[in-house]
């Protein structure tokens, strides 16, 4: 019965895509793109939520940090941003790491509530923070290679942002590996299935937290620098990432790693069909808000049933 | 009780003869500080049954709009189209709120979150009804602009929110909510009906959101969406709440009062990111006194711990 159910779903899709791809060639292409913009931000933040079970809501702010680090970095000393990604990681490792100790830590054991709030009013601190050092006035690096671009017959697309594509593959790869195969990963994949238990095994909860969260601050730490060589930063940049960050993982069910691209890619196509119209464009904005709604309810009505 | 009730009808009439003894700017900060403080103590309201909304934008948005389109494309009187204006919102949240009070914690938090997205959407994109990005401007402002009619024009509509606060408080409204906050499961089998009570408390923290918004664009005479829907109308409310004490009426008064007046004083010394300053209260009001300065208070004056 299920799996009849995936096949029906299957061709479905598979029909959909198959028509967008004789149709519109580009909405796949940029849909994909996208998809992998919004997935490399929001793994990060499915890590954490899987593991130390805490909603970032701060998230995109990290990645606004790190972007604003980079530019500081390229700069100064006029490094590339793929050069400047690995000091950049490792300063947003320490400092996702220190406000764990700081902040997060020390909520933990706090109704959901005050661990919501301490986060939004970390967001709020970091982005006006950011405000009162830059101001709002938006920074940009500019690099030729950005602008690459591919001719298949009478199509030509920009070919850049399918690095966000091999990031996000990079990141759900290199997790798997990790929670999967190293002593450090396992224990931290112990812990979030069950903090207690794991505790009572011998492992150090608190230490797998901070890890987990130092670990997912050096992969947003290196979205961000990639994320400035295609678009300009100004303190609320994140902001917006935060929200569709935490929609993807709520669609793709807490601790569903690789379901994330899969929400992405859902979310990414279905925006580039509406920007595909000039009637449409307008409202490209709102199907996320839709999808997010529409999926949250979704799963709370069926999980009410079962 | 009674004196409580002396000291209320005191406070009202100081602040009703206010207008007498203040210039104009101290009479539009006090306007301002009293929006927040409606918005703060009916944020509250609905956070006593432990459902945290970040949706306060966008229903103060939706009464903002409401109320200036029935007097731009219906031609209401000012005055009469505050109270459709009220209704309406109301109206809206009560069909919303059969679908978004299924869900609960975060899922609910990132739905109103997303709805006030929405609203603002669609108020952005509706070019010739809602006027689209550039906004509407009114015919003129209500009450010809005299500012001690919009000075009680405020007051009035926080006195109401501050009644149904009250009255939430002391009827069996209190009862319900703090029961559903503290278990879910045990107000359930104690024959609380969780979901009318939800339904009552999120229309009629919403209805007060749309009033307060009604009032606000009628007394500026003009709104963007993005002057409507500006985050900072959920911000401060919850900064002001938290920082004042929760699951009460006095604390987010008194957080209204010290953030409000901060506030004005801080936008003239730091004119980028003086909302730094809400950030790190948030953050520091979570982590070292949880329950504001009204329960830090209650604490010192009855010396046990409460």
């Amino acid at each position: 019965m299920a799996n009849k159910r995936n096949l029906t779903a299957g061709t479905v899709i598979a029909a959909v895509v198959l028509g967008i791809l004789v149709w519109r060639p580009t909405v796949l292409i940029y849909g994909l793109q996208a998809a992998g913009l919004y997935a490399s931000i929001a793994i990060p933040m499915g890590l954490i939520l899987g593991i130390v079970h805490i909603v970032n809501l701060a998230h995109g702010e990290f990645m606004m940090v790190a972007s604003y680090l980079t530019y500081m970095i390229c700069r100064s000393t006029g490094m590339d941003p793929y050069l400047a990604l690995v000091p950049v990681a490792a300063i947003t490792a320490a400092f996702g790491f220190g406000i764990y100790k700081l902040t997060i830590r020390r909520a933990l054991k706090a109704p959901e509530l005050n661990q919501l709030i301490l986060t939004f009013g970390l967001a709020i601190l970091l982005t006006q923070a950011a405000n009162l050092l830059f101001t709002s006035q938006t920074r940009k690096l500019s690099f030729d290679y950005v602008s690459a671009s591919v001719d298949i017959g009478e199509l030509s697309f920009g070919v850049y942002n399918f690095v966000f594509v091999a990031l996000a593959l990079f990141m759900v790869l290199g997790l798997r590996l990790f929670l999967a195969r190293t002593k450090v990963g396992k224990a931290a994949l112990a812990v979030g299935q069950n903090p207690r238990g794991a505790a009572i095994v011998g492992i150090d909860v608190d230490r797998a937290y901070a890890l987990t969260f130092a670990l997912a601050s050096a992969l947003v730490g290196m979205m961000g620098a990639v994320f400035i060589t295609r678009s300009s930063i100004f303190p609320a940049v994140g902001s917006p990432f935060t929200m569709k960050s935490f929609c993807l993982i709520a669609m793709a069910g807490v601790g569903n790693i690789p379901g994330i691209l899969a929400s992405s890619v859902l979310l990414g196509v279905s925006e580039n069909v509406l920007k595909a119209f000039r009637g449409t464009r307008d409202w490209a904005d709102i199907v996320f808000f839709v999808l997010i709604i529409t999926v949250i309810l979704g799963r709370s009505i069926r999980g009410k049933k079962t | 009780m009674k004196r409580n009730t002396q000291f209320a009808a005191a406070g009202a009439v100081l602040m009703a003869a206010l207008p007498a003894f203040l210039g104009a700017y101290p009479l539009n900060v006090a306007r301002s500080v009293m929006t927040y403080m409606a918005l703060a103590v009916s944020w509250d309201m609905l956070l006593r049954s432990g459902q945290i909304s970040f949706g306060i934008a966008g229903l103060f948005g939706l009464g903002s709009y409401a109320s200036a389109l029935l007097v731009l494309r219906a031609g209401m009187d000012p005055v009469l189209s505050l109270v459709f204006a009220t209704f309406f919102t109301g109206a809206v949240a009560w069909i919303l709120g059969f679908a978004v009070l299924r869900l609960r914690a975060m899922y609910f938090s990132i739905t109103t979150l997303a709805l006030a997205e929405i609203f603002r959407i669609i108020l952005h994109n509706l070019h010739d009804f809602s006027g689209g990005p550039e906004g509407v401007v009114l015919p003129g402002v209500i009450f010809g602009g005299d500012a001690h009619a919009l000075y009680w024009l405020c007051l009035g509509g926080l006195i109401i929110t501050l009644g149904v606060s009250w009255y939430f408080e002391r009827s069996k409204m209190h009862l319900a909510l703090t029961a559903i906050r503290n278990d879910e499961t045990s107000a359930r089998s104690s024959g609380v009906d969780i979901f009318r009570f939800l339904l009552i408390a999120f229309t009629v923290t919403s209805t007060l959101q749309g009033m307060m918004g009604a009032i606000q664009v009628q007394s500026y005479g003009f709104t963007t969406p993005e002057t409507a829907f500006d985050a900072n109308f959920t911000l401060l409310p919850l900064a002001m709440a938290l920082l004042g004490g929760i699951h009460s009426t006095l604390g987010p008064m008194a957080g209204a009062v010290l953030l409000g007046i901060a506030s004005e004083w801080l936008k003239l010394k730091i004119p980028y990111g003086h909302l730094v300053v809400y950030g790190i209260i948030i953050v520091l009001v979570i982590l070292l006194m949880p329950r504001g300065l009204v329960g830090l208070a209650r604490k010192r004056l009855t010396g046990r711990r409460a």
